[in-house]
């Protein structure tokens, strides 16, 4: 069905693709996988005409293509689904399945019983039952998927990608998934699947094509293949490398961070936990399960509603982030263009940002001396900025987060909270960055780690904290730490389960 | 002179980037007055321009101001407007109260910007709507009270804007000590700093541990004082209070707010470009007085050049 030979793509200072081979068929799910900066999303806008190669020929359906807008690839049956999903949020389920292509009365407007007439029938045809009249607001992200995907049924899809759906939904939601894409199979449709969990892999996939570091590492049948063999093609290395060797702390003297009975409503319920100095504890569990919320609630960036949390000893009540600052907690937040960096400001200011009173003198500001500082972080943490007035927004992904870090380090005396500290870096940057962690809590820090990323949680914390619904449900320590242990406290004895649309 | 040889000089000289379109719009002003004008070019006729441009140089301060915090102000000409009919009216009844309410008119500003921060923090309401509300009570008031230009003031007061320090006029040198005083505010002080982090990522500043809600009561209530030192100054030239004479101002204060490479949306810019700004705009009208140009042809070409610059400068973010 489709073909790729010896595709390049490179980015200023970056080869995101170097002459990958890719090839999948009519009728199958091909599973594309590969570590986070493996390529594997610049290798599928170059297949849905977003990127255009600098080399490599692509062969769509038997023809050579070279696609030169999305529209293109579009028109011709390859239909993406992005983890941001392309939905009107306002609109109905019908409209945002015909955008654009509405079916129309004699007058030349919109004819909506047609519409909803034929939204009901892609809907059947995936076995999915909505209303075609309810707003995409009003839907779960689950559902809200399914639309994406009856989207795609409107025009003539041949190719059906669909880039990492279950980062964003539950356990039992990925089921229902599943049953649709093998619908969607055996009527011939070939569907490419993204994901770095290794068993929806082999409970879905026919074959799986690994990328690692921009490069074509291997294509197998997923029946020939054994979990271990998996991961190693996808690391590329054994785990014990990428992971700083890990330390237990010594439990003797009092936590520096107790959390008792935090409610902060409607994420947080009932939550309890202690954090050690020198210690690196997990918080794992699914998206939405209310970690990052609990960092909140703790930092004091979003209000509790109950509980007590004490920070080196000392009650830390209703701070504001602050105070929690002055205390010596610091917080690097998950959404890095969001709600960490000043993206039009420049890496000094950056870093120095909840620390300025450090530079204060009575006549304002003593601006060298703030530099020297950025110097020392930047040199410290070997972050890629040529000096220390360059603007963040030009950094790459890796660079940003270290300078967070940098930030952070400086801030922050005794708890430090990092809310998915490697989204979105190269493994590079990752194992540079685990070892920073490491340091810092060596050098005495007590660090939550809140990861969506089990691997990195199994391999960095010494103790784990799952969550699920707003509430720990359970806690795995030292060797017992594995991934299926996580999940299964992550997702178990559950009702049916929701997700939020947030 | 090619680009290249610009971005040497630009870091050559560490010239904010920022500023060089300002100042290349200056050149080509200048150049052009000398050439079009014998009346131009004379140091008498820059006097007179420094002494002009003070009053839309006060209301483009605090316009910046919360532009840069990510707002926008569009009760400035309305505060004017408001100070000047105040001011003027009780100094006619209470001549002597004229310095108590030099002091009175700055602080009914700051409490009206205060006002305007303090409603857009609490109903997370967009400032353009709440601003907008406030202009249209305070100018509504002033108009109830009177149509005509009303009041007067002691002739000494006149000195703050034709007085004149050897040549310099006084309004002129005030102006710029205000831009100085604001660029060393927002350089090198951590209030200063906070203003430019809360504008370019509000979430980001907070969690940082700046109090953001502060920061944006200061952008707007130091917007209100300014509007009232415009609105001082205009007494000051008129010796009257006037219903009207804010009501150009407001959107005139955006002009070199933009000119001067200010991101609407806040979080970056230089206030040093507005100053540059604010000249470039009175020569520019200045030189076309003299040119016999009618207001109106004025107006299509400001908004000429606005359009221009903000194109340059996003076809210059594209490529950075």
């Amino acid at each position: 069905m489709i073909k790729l030979e010896r595709i390049s793509k490179g980015f200023p200072g970056v080869k995101s693709l170097d002459d990958v081979d890719f090839e999948a068929s009519a009728g199958e799910i091909h599973a594309l996988l590969g570590e986070n900066g493996a390529g594997k999303s610049t290798l599928i806008k170059t297949i849905a005409g977003v990127y255009i190669a600098d080399n490599g020929v692509i062969y769509f359906d038997g023809k050579k293509c070279r696609w030169s807008s999305p529209k293109q690839a579009k028109d011709s049956g390859i239909h993406v689904i992005y983890q941001e999903l392309m939905l009107f949020p306002e609109l109905s389920i019908a409209e945002n399945i015909f955008v654009g292509s509405a079916p129309l009365t004699r007058l030349g407007t919109i004819n909506y019983r047609l519409m909803y007439e034929r939204a009901d029938e892609i809907l059947n045809k995936l076995g999915h039952k909505l209303d075609p009249k309810s707003l995409i607001k009003d839907l779960s992200i689950a559902d809200q998927q399914m639309v994406e995907i009856a989207k795609s049924l409107v025009g003539d899809v041949k190719l059906l990608v669909l880039d990492e759906p279950t980062a964003v939904i539950s356990g039992r939601e990925s089921e229902i998934l599943f049953d649709r894409m093998k619908i969607l199979r055996n009527e011939g449709i070939c569907i490419i699947y993204i994901s770095h969990r290794l068993e929806e892999i082999f409970s879905i996939a026919d074959r799986v094509t690994v990328l690692k570091d921009g490069k074509f590492v291997g294509c197998h049948k997923v029946k020939e293949l054994s979990h271990d063999l998996l991961v190693g093609m996808m690391v590329g290395r054994e785990l014990s490398d990428i992971f700083p060797k890990k330390k237990f702390p010594s439990f003797e003297a009092a936590p520096v961070l107790t959390v008792r009975n935090l409610l902060a409503l409607p994420k947080v319920k009932d939550v309890s936990f202690d954090l050690y100095a020198g210690e690196i504890l997990g918080l794992a569990g699914l998206v939405g399960a209310g970690r990052s919320e609990v960092a909140h609630a703790v930092f004091g960036s979003t209000t509790r509603s109950d509980g007590a949390v004490t920070l080196g000893g000392v009650p830390l009540d209703v701070p504001s982030p602050r105070e929690s600052i002055d205390q010596g907690l610091g917080f690097l937040t998950e959404d890095r263009k969001g709600e960490g960096l000043m993206m039009l400001l420049d890496a000094s200011v950056n870093i120095t940002a909840p620390m300025l009173s450090e530079f204060t003198t009575i006549i304002g500001l003593d601006r060298s001396r703030e530099k020297q500082a950025a110097e020392d972080e930047i040199r410290r943490y070997r972050i890629a900025v040529p000096y220390p007035g360059f603007d963040v927004n030009k950094l790459s992904g890796g660079n940003q987060q270290k300078i967070l870090f940098g930030r952070w380090t400086r801030a922050c005396r005794r708890v430090l909270i990092l809310d998915e500290p490697t989204r979105g870096v190269d493994v590079g940057a990752k194992v540079e960055i685990y070892e920073i962690i490491r340091k810092l809590a060596d050098e005495g820090l007590g660090i939550l780690v809140i990861s969506s990323d089990l691997p990195e949680i199994v391999g960095l914390c010494t103790r784990v904290l799952v969550m699920r619904e707003g509430q720990i449900t359970g806690e795995v320590n030292g060797t017992d730490i594995n991934e299926e242990l996580i999940m299964k406290y992550a997702t178990a004895a559950k009702k049916a389960p929701s997700v939020s649309v947030t | 002179m090619d680009l290249s040889r610009i971005g040497y000089f630009v870091r050559r000289f560490s010239l904010d980037p920022s500023l060089i379109i300002v100042i290349v719009l200056l050149v080509v002003v200048v150049t052009a007055g000398f050439l079009l004008s014998d009346r131009f070019g004379t140091m008498r006729n820059f006097m007179n321009v420094l002494e002009q441009a003070s009053g839309l140089g006060y209301a483009s301060i605090g316009q910046a101001l919360v532009v840069i915090v990510g707002g926008i102000d569009l009760s400035i000409g309305s505060v004017v407007t408001a100070s000047t009919v105040l001011m003027a009216a009780v100094v006619n009844v209470h001549p002597a109260l004229m310095i108590p309410m030099i002091f009175g008119t700055l602080f009914f500003g700051v409490v009206i910007g205060f006002v305007n921060g303090y409603v857009t923090i609490k109903t997370g309401v967009h400032p353009l709507i709440v601003t907008l509300g406030t202009a249209s009570i305070l100018n509504g008031t002033v108009l109830i009270y009177t149509l005509q230009p009303t009041g007067s003031v002691p002739y000494w007061f006149e000195e703050f804007s034709y007085g004149r320090i050897g040549n310099v006029p006084i309004s002129g040198i005030v102006m710029l000590i205000c831009f100085l005083l604001v660029w060393v505010f927002l350089r090198y002080f951590q209030a200063g700093r906070a203003l430019y982090a809360v504008g370019g990522n509000p979430e980001a500043a907070h969690l940082s541990g700046i109090r953001s809600n502060r920061v944006i009561l200061f952008a707007y209530s130091a917007s209100g004082f300014f509007a009232a030192l415009a609105g001082a100054y205009f007494v000051s030239r008129t010796g009257v209070g006037d219903p009207r004479v804010g009501d150009p101002i407001t959107l005139a204060s955006i002009t070199p707010v933009i000119l001067g490479g200010l991101i609407l949306g806040g979080g970056k810019g230089n206030i040093l470009g507005v100053c540059l700004g604010v000249i470039l705009i009175s020569l520019l009208s200045n030189l076309l007085n003299y040119m016999n140009v009618s207001t109106f042809i004025q107006w299509v070409i400001q908004g000429l050049i606005i359009i221009v610059a903000v194109s340059v400068y996003v076809h210059k973010g594209k490529k950075l």
